[in-house]
């Protein structure tokens, strides 16, 4: 009966209007039925909660992950844009390419390059990189070369130091470790003394480097039991990791020269220098700043000094040379309109083993910029 | 049944009413487990066939409130499965976990089966699938999780034959 009776009830309410079923509806929902959704509205909160832990985690982990990316984007992003920036300066006769490192015994003195014959590589090509000379191609494919890097037995290029009054050949430097990277200057004559820090660049002789490219920087000496020369220990410009993207240049671009493509940076510096002391503004507040102490009778600081203290030229820099020479003493590369007077070749200098050459050129001899006007018995001194 | 036998049910009964309104939302399966069904098969089987109808009915028509376009269907399902699990009791309740998990198998898909087809809420390929494919799976996971039940609470249930 009670079975019956529920059926009935169950289909009455069933069919039940709208007017009558809401109410009742409501009714339960109000009264015996709130707690239980309440139970519900807090399972429900619980498991949002837990799925949005689920979906912040994930995404905080794939930041992460990215986050982690960034130094390595951010290194390749500079390197890229150097690389441009060497494009340009270069103008001409060059070609880019990736070095596609291998990970076999021997792989660490040669390199895979990503472009052959096809682009107009050939061998003994000069491979450089932003910061300077990598080496030279060895063999060429049509789509891929292989390049010497400076760490290879083979590759003694002919180096000078940077105001060319010091010249050797480049060797590896036979070591174990982190020290098998760095490179040596060999028949360096005993009276040319480096510093250390001081840049070595190719000397342009031999003919398959042109002159100016950055090699190294001067560690350190090292004794050795030649007495009539000196051996340096160089840190390479381009250290071994930075070697991914490279410009193989030709050699029509290689016979007309690059000296100034690596010191523009430098010459930047200098030039800004000399304008910051040249500059109108500048003089014109110190004239009036002199006027007006000439007026109230201070006659001490009469004479204008050499710029604005805001604006002061570079500091003097000291030379890295200081031996005697028989060359009279060259000043750093800056000025690109000056004229190239011969010189004589110097002393006991080995050949590179790649091409034998004439007679060398002369190592670029630049006088000092011309003082800019209306400051009168100052000397500049332009930072290398 | 006695008095600390009714009481003992009525406990399992309230937890399974718990569990439904809170574990089942927290899992959110496409399939899920329904602890009404099974606190009203297990209330039937200590209960008369008429007194479980009426168990089943206030259940569901407690449980249509929330869903007032079906008011009546389940109400009406779980008076029917109420009342026939209370019908068959000495066969639904045999001491064999296996059969008692068929049983809650049955249960679950047959409320499903008549709930669905009096709220009309479904039609064609909808309903076809419903019925063929997740109310199947949502019957099994309730067997299971009957079983599992019926294994944990044995020491609290006395299974009781009138």
């Amino acid at each position: 009966m009670l079975f019956v009776l529920c059926i009935v009830f169950a289909i009455a309410a069933r069919l039940l209007p709208e007017t009558i079923r809401d109410p009742i509806a409501a009714t339960l929902r109000q009264t015996i039925v709130r707690p239980l959704v309440s139970l519900q509205a807090s399972a429900e909160r619980t498991r949002s909660s837990w799925l949005n832990y689920e979906r912040l985690s994930v995404s905080r982990d794939s930041i992460a992950l990215r986050a982690m990316q960034v130094p390595a984007l951010e290194s390749e992003n500079e390197r890229l844009r150097r690389l441009l920036s060497l494009g340009s300066r270069l103008g001409w006769g060059f070609v880019a390419a990736e070095a596609l490192h291998g990970q076999a015994i021997g792989d660490e003195t040669t390199v895979a390059l990503s472009v052959g014959s096809d682009a107009g590589v050939r061998r003994y090509a000069p491979v450089v990189a932003p910061e300077g000379l990598v080496g030279t191609v060895q063999s060429v494919d049509p789509g891929t070369s292989v390049a010497l890097l400076w760490g290879h037995p083979q590759f003694r290029p002919s180096a000078m130091s940077a105001d060319g009054s010091a010249f050797g050949i480049i060797h590896p430097h036979a070591s174990e470790g982190a020290e098998g990277f760095l490179l040596e200057l060999r028949g360096v004559q005993f009276r040319s003394a480096l510093d250390t820090g001081s840049l070595v660049v190719t000397s342009g002789l031999g003919g398959v480097f042109p002159a100016g490219i950055p090699i190294g920087t001067v560690v350190g000496e090292i004794k050795t039991t030649e007495l009539w020369a000196r051996t340096y220990l160089l840190r390479p410009a381009v250290p071994p990791p930075d070697v991914r993207s490279v410009m193989i240049m030709s050699q029509q671009r290689s016979a007309a020269g690059v000296q100034q493509i690596w010191t523009i940076s430098k010459a930047d510096s200098a030039a800004r220098g000399i304008a910051r002391a040249g500059d109108s503004l500048s003089r014109r507040d110190q004239a009036l700043a002199t006027a007006a102490r000439i007026a109230r009778g201070d006659t001490t600081s009469a004479t204008l000094p050499v710029a604005a203290s805001a604006t002061a030229p570079s500091p003097p820099v000291k030379r890295p040379i200081t031996a005697p020479r028989t060359q009279p003493p060259p000043r750093a590369v800056t000025d690109t309109t000056a004229t190239k007077p011969p010189v004589a070749p110097p002393p006991a200098v080995r050949p590179d083993t790649i091409v034998t050459s004439p007679p060398p050129t002369a190592p670029p001899v630049i006088p000092p910029p011309p003082p800019p006007p209306g400051v009168a018995g100052v000397s500049f001194t332009v930072p290398v | 049944m006695t008095g600390l036998g009714a009481f003992r049910a009525a406990l399992v009964f309230g937890l399974l009413l718990v569990l439904h309104y809170t574990l089942r939302p927290l899992l959110g399966w496409r399939a899920p487990i329904d602890f009404l069904v099974i606190a009203v098969l297990l209330a039937a089987v200590r209960a008369r066939s008429g007194t479980s109808a009426l168990l089943g009915f206030a259940l569901g028509i407690a449980t249509d409130s929330l869903n007032v376009e079906g008011f009546g269907a389940r109400a009406l399902a779980m008076s029917i499965v109420a009342f026939a699990a209370s019908w068959m009791k000495a066969i639904f309740f045999a001491d064999n976990l296996a059969l008692n998990g068929f049983f809650f198998f049955i249960g679950k898909w047959a409320f499903d089966i008549i709930m669905i087809v009096v709220e009309q809420r479904l039609s064609g390929g909808a309903m076809v699938t419903q019925l063929l494919l997740w109310s199947p799976l949502s019957a099994f996971n309730t067997a299971v999780a009957g079983v599992v039940l019926l294994i944990v609470l044995r020491p609290v249930l006395e299974p009781s034959r009138t």
